[in-house]
């Protein structure tokens, strides 16, 4: 037997990255470049296939030729489209007149279905014969890459994006850089090299249960070894040592929250979506909570305010020895707290809820036990499907299912204050 | 400018707040109670009668898995088959069964009970159980048959005795044939637990009903009419329609027996106003066909010519020796068929042809729908044929060329004339959640979930 028909598909688009604020200016040039460079489809080829499929029916000669855009191709690459089969057809002997000089009349339809682009010549002779010539060709992979926006204080990068779902991401400081992203089978280790991540590793997740829908995972960097994976219902550890490898183990054990300074942990349901609501070591004498989606941390001078975003859809603030409702904020169920040193010190990433398609990430202070925005919210271009406090608690990653191109982007998440 | 910007940003906060009221997380739990007009007997994928049925498939797809899935694209995806090869000339076919997998009843998921399952939907089929696989040996190369096996008759089930066993996200609790299904979602699914607790279908409900349960609050999901999905919509109803997956068209009954018998065929295809049928009768629930395959699935149906041209068609007829007068048969149950056979038979008496309109089963002509079978074009083109009872399409080739010619040969069989292409529409309460559809108008159930508040 040989012939295999199916393989998992494979990212292989090059992603671009800044790496914490060292490599942050070049990144970002990179990421302004790259979507030019990923737009220029070659379409030469099926170009000069169809010109010759058209020649091979009329002959050299005096031909009309027109064209209709019936696809979703944008008019410049229809344009390009267009001039790649007039400049193949003359190359192969047609020369363009009117249609009432011409010995034949070509018309050419661009057009598509849910695999391809199907581009169609109708072909009209003055014998009154006609015949129809087509190709097809694959969608290209769209490189949908969203330029960073122009938020006032939230910044967004993209580090990653690829098909298969994207549980979390994380940098890992050092020269060089890598990148390590969670899908639902693997945790991937990217190297910065030559002004992009390169694939380094794959690191199998092994799991004995199904995994749940809405699946979530969560890395965490560590200092003694490079990073912990949690996922539900299984713990996966690096390994110290080159080459890297991925100790993965059935367990409940309970995830952390938040970041290295705040140091709390939430055992996760292996069948679900949700945090039960048990706590370890617990916010003050507070060991269980309302089962949560995710929680945030607020440092004050005596104790921290945790905020859990509960699987009823309110907000929860504990602060060791209270359990308070918020009032209706339109949050998601996605929060994270970030440490910019502005303001009160810590800010609220909070998700908005509501309509999936099209989400959005705003932050906000807790003065008292009320918050209130303190940026504008910054959009993406779909729904978000993880937000995680960065270990080291500067930063936030966001994953976000892209409505058009259907890919997972990983981005990381920066405050700047006062502008 | 902090004191200007501030409440600036409070107030479109609030703004923020009001639009919004549900966690965008999804929420497990609840159940979904779904009214449709079918009402089927059995459960069985193999049941012949389930083929042209969407309600059927859907029920199917809750309960049984298929080796393999198609994707949006329509390319073959792993489903309870985790790989698979062909030797050359694809005749043999092995598949890799995924690990793990139970039946509802517990039993252990083998190539035992793959095989006999296969063997029970396509009694022509060699299959052949391996040691973590089964291998399948068809008389003919069948280059798309991972497709063919995506189809809901060769899904997966365990027979024992009268009862049914699938692997699918959710089991059954309690079936009474033809009225009413419950279905329980499985914690141990191997791709996930859906998340809705349960599912309840009412069956043979009449659409008119189906609203009404829907409005009061005793369906989450509902049939529309396509006539009606812009009422229902105006209504203030949250209606989805899907692509036009539903092939309406008519079919004589016997081959064309010479060119000469084609003159009148033809005249009839020339004499239609599909544009009126869509926009008056159905309004607007569908788009115009000239060929079977829809244009999203092939990319060149615009090749077919849709409107009508009467004076040809009153030549055509002029020159025919003889003019037969047609019966046209219908089915009496849908609602739209009988005005869409008399708006057929006006317009073909402006070309001077005769149609007496019956409601029996046998009849020269037919209007018949059949739902598009699968997102593979070659698997859906000879699907259709079949449930037309055409030739079968002979493919000389995999491209896009080939298709064309596979197509362009039945239409011009004149056994058939593609009438519309046809919208299915769903009319959803206020808690459903990221309600899904694949591009042939399956539901995605599993992905959805109920939320608790209204907005």
């Amino acid at each position: 037997m040989h012939c295999t028909v199916y393989n998992s598909r494979n990212p292989d688009m090059p992603a671009s990255s800044i790496r914490l604020q060292r490599v942050a200016c070049a990144l970002v040039g990179l990421l302004y470049l790259l979507p030019t460079v990923m737009s220029a489809t070659d379409w030469s080829a099926p170009a000069e296939q169809l010109a010759h499929k058209i020649v091979a029916v009329t002959g050299p000669g005096a031909v009309s030729l027109e064209f209709t855009n019936r696809s979703s191709l944008a008019k410049t690459d229809f344009e390009e489209v267009r001039r790649q089969v007039l400049t193949h057809a003359a190359a192969l002997g047609l020369r363009f007149v009117k249609a009432d000089q011409a010995a034949a009349t070509v018309q050419v339809s661009v057009s598509e279905n849910i695999a391809s682009y199907v581009w169609v010549a109708e072909i009209h002779l003055g014998n009154n014969e006609s015949s129809v010539v087509m190709i097809s060709l694959p969608h290209p992979e769209t490189a949908n890459i969203s330029r960073e926006s122009a938020p006032l204080t939230i910044h967004k990068t993209l580090l990653w994006a690829q098909e298969d779902r994207i549980l979390d991401a994380a940098v890992l400081e050092g020269s060089p850089a890598h990148l390590v992203v969670l899908d639902p089978d693997r945790a991937t280790l990217y190297r910065f090299q030559d002004s992009r991540w390169q694939m380094e590793q794959a690191l199998p997740i092994k799991h004995s249960r199904p995994w749940p829908r809405d699946l979530r995972g969560r890395l965490f960097v560590r200092k003694d070894h490079l990073f912990d994976a949690y996922l539900p219902g299984v713990y996966c550890q690096s390994t110290i040592t080159a080459p890297l490898g991925l100790n993965c183990r059935d367990s409940d054990d309970p995830w952390p929250l938040g970041s290295e300074q705040n140091s709390l942990n939430a055992f996760f349901s292996p069948a679900r979506n949700f945090f039960t609501g048990a706590l370890t070591p617990g916010i003050g004498k507070q060991t269980t909570a309302p089962a949560f989606y995710s929680a945030a941390a607020l440092p004050r001078e005596k104790y921290t305010l945790w905020l859990l975003a509960t699987v009823s859809g309110q907000v929860h603030l504990l602060d060791g020895v209270t359990d308070q409702t918020a009032g209706r904020l339109g949050w998601g169920s996605d929060l994270a707290s970030v440490h910019t040193g502005c303001g009160s010190g810590w800010q609220i990433l909070a998700t908005r809820s509501g309509d999936v398609s099209a989400d959005s990430v705003r932050a906000f202070e807790m003065a008292d036990r009320e918050p209130a925005p303190v940026s504008q919210a910054l959009d993406f271009d779909g729904s978000i499907t993880a937000l995680w406090a960065d270990s080291g608690g500067s930063g936030a990653m966001v994953v976000s299912h892209n409505s058009e191109s259907g890919k997972y982007e990983a981005y990381r998440l920066t405050l700047t204050c006062g502008q | 400018m902090r004191r200007i910007v501030l409440p600036l940003l409070v107030a479109s906060s609030l703004v923020w707040a009001a639009v919004s009221s549900a966690a965008t997380r999804p929420r497990y739990g609840g159940t979904l109670h779904v009214a449709i007009r079918a009402a089927p007997a059995s459960l069985d994928p193999a049941d012949p009668v389930q083929a042209n049925s969407t309600a059927a498939q859907n029920i199917s797809r809750l309960v049984f898995d298929t080796l393999v899935i198609l994707d949006d694209r329509g390319q073959a995806q792993p489903a309870l088959a985790s790989s698979w090869q062909s030797e050359p000339g694809g005749q043999r076919w092995q598949f890799m069964l995924r690990t793990g997998v139970k039946f509802h009843n517990g039993s252990a998921f083998t190539p035992d009970t793959v095989a006999a399952s296969l063997r029970a939907s396509n009694p022509t089929w060699k299959v052949f159980p391996a040691t973590d696989s089964v291998i399948i040996e068809c008389d003919a190369a069948v280059p798309d048959f991972p497709a063919e096996l995506a189809l809901p008759r060769n899904a997966i089930a365990k027979r024992d005795g009268n009862k049914l066993f699938g692997t699918g996200p959710f089991a059954i609790a309690d079936w009474q044939p033809g009225k009413k299904l419950t279905l329980t979602s499985r914690d141990e699914y191997w791709g996930g637990r859906p998340f809705v607790d349960s599912i309840e279908i009412e069956m043979g409900k009449s659409l008119r009903e189906q609203m009404i349960s829907l409005d009061l609050g005793k369906a989450d999901l509902v049939e529309v009419a396509p006539e009606q999905a812009h009422r229902a919509a105006a209504e203030g109803r949250q209606v989805e329609s899907s692509a036009p997956v539903e092939l309406m068209a008519l079919v004589f009954s016997r081959e064309r027996q010479s060119p000469e018998d084609g003159k009148p065929r033809e005249a009839l295809a020339l004499s239609l106003d599909r544009s009126s049928l869509n926009t008056v009768l159905l309004q607007g629930g569908g788009e115009l066909a000239g060929s079977l395959l829809p244009n999203w699935l092939t990319g060149y149906a615009f090749l077919f010519p849709t409107g009508p041209d009467l004076p040809r068609a009153r030549e055509l007829r002029d020159e025919a020796q003889q003019v037969p007068i047609w019966t046209l048969g219908y089915d009496p149950t849908d609602p739209v068929a009988r005005v869409v056979a008399e708006r057929i038979s006006l317009n073909a008496r402006d070309a001077g042809l005769k149609l007496q309109l019956s409601a029996a089963n046998s009849a020269d002509v037919r209007l018949v729908r059949i739902v598009l079978p699968s997102l593979n074009a070659r698997v859906a083109l000879t699907g259709v044929a079949a449930g037309l009872g055409l030739t079968p399409p002979k493919f000389t080739g995999n491209s896009v060329s080939d298709l064309y010619a596979a197509e362009s040969t039945l239409i011009q069989s004149q056994r058939v004339i593609p009438l519309l292409h046809i919208r299915s529409s769903y009319a959803l309460s206020a808690i459903v959640k990221d309600w899904g559809q694949d591009p042939d108008a399956l539901w995605r159930l599993p992905e959805v979930w109920l939320g608790t508040e209204k907005p």
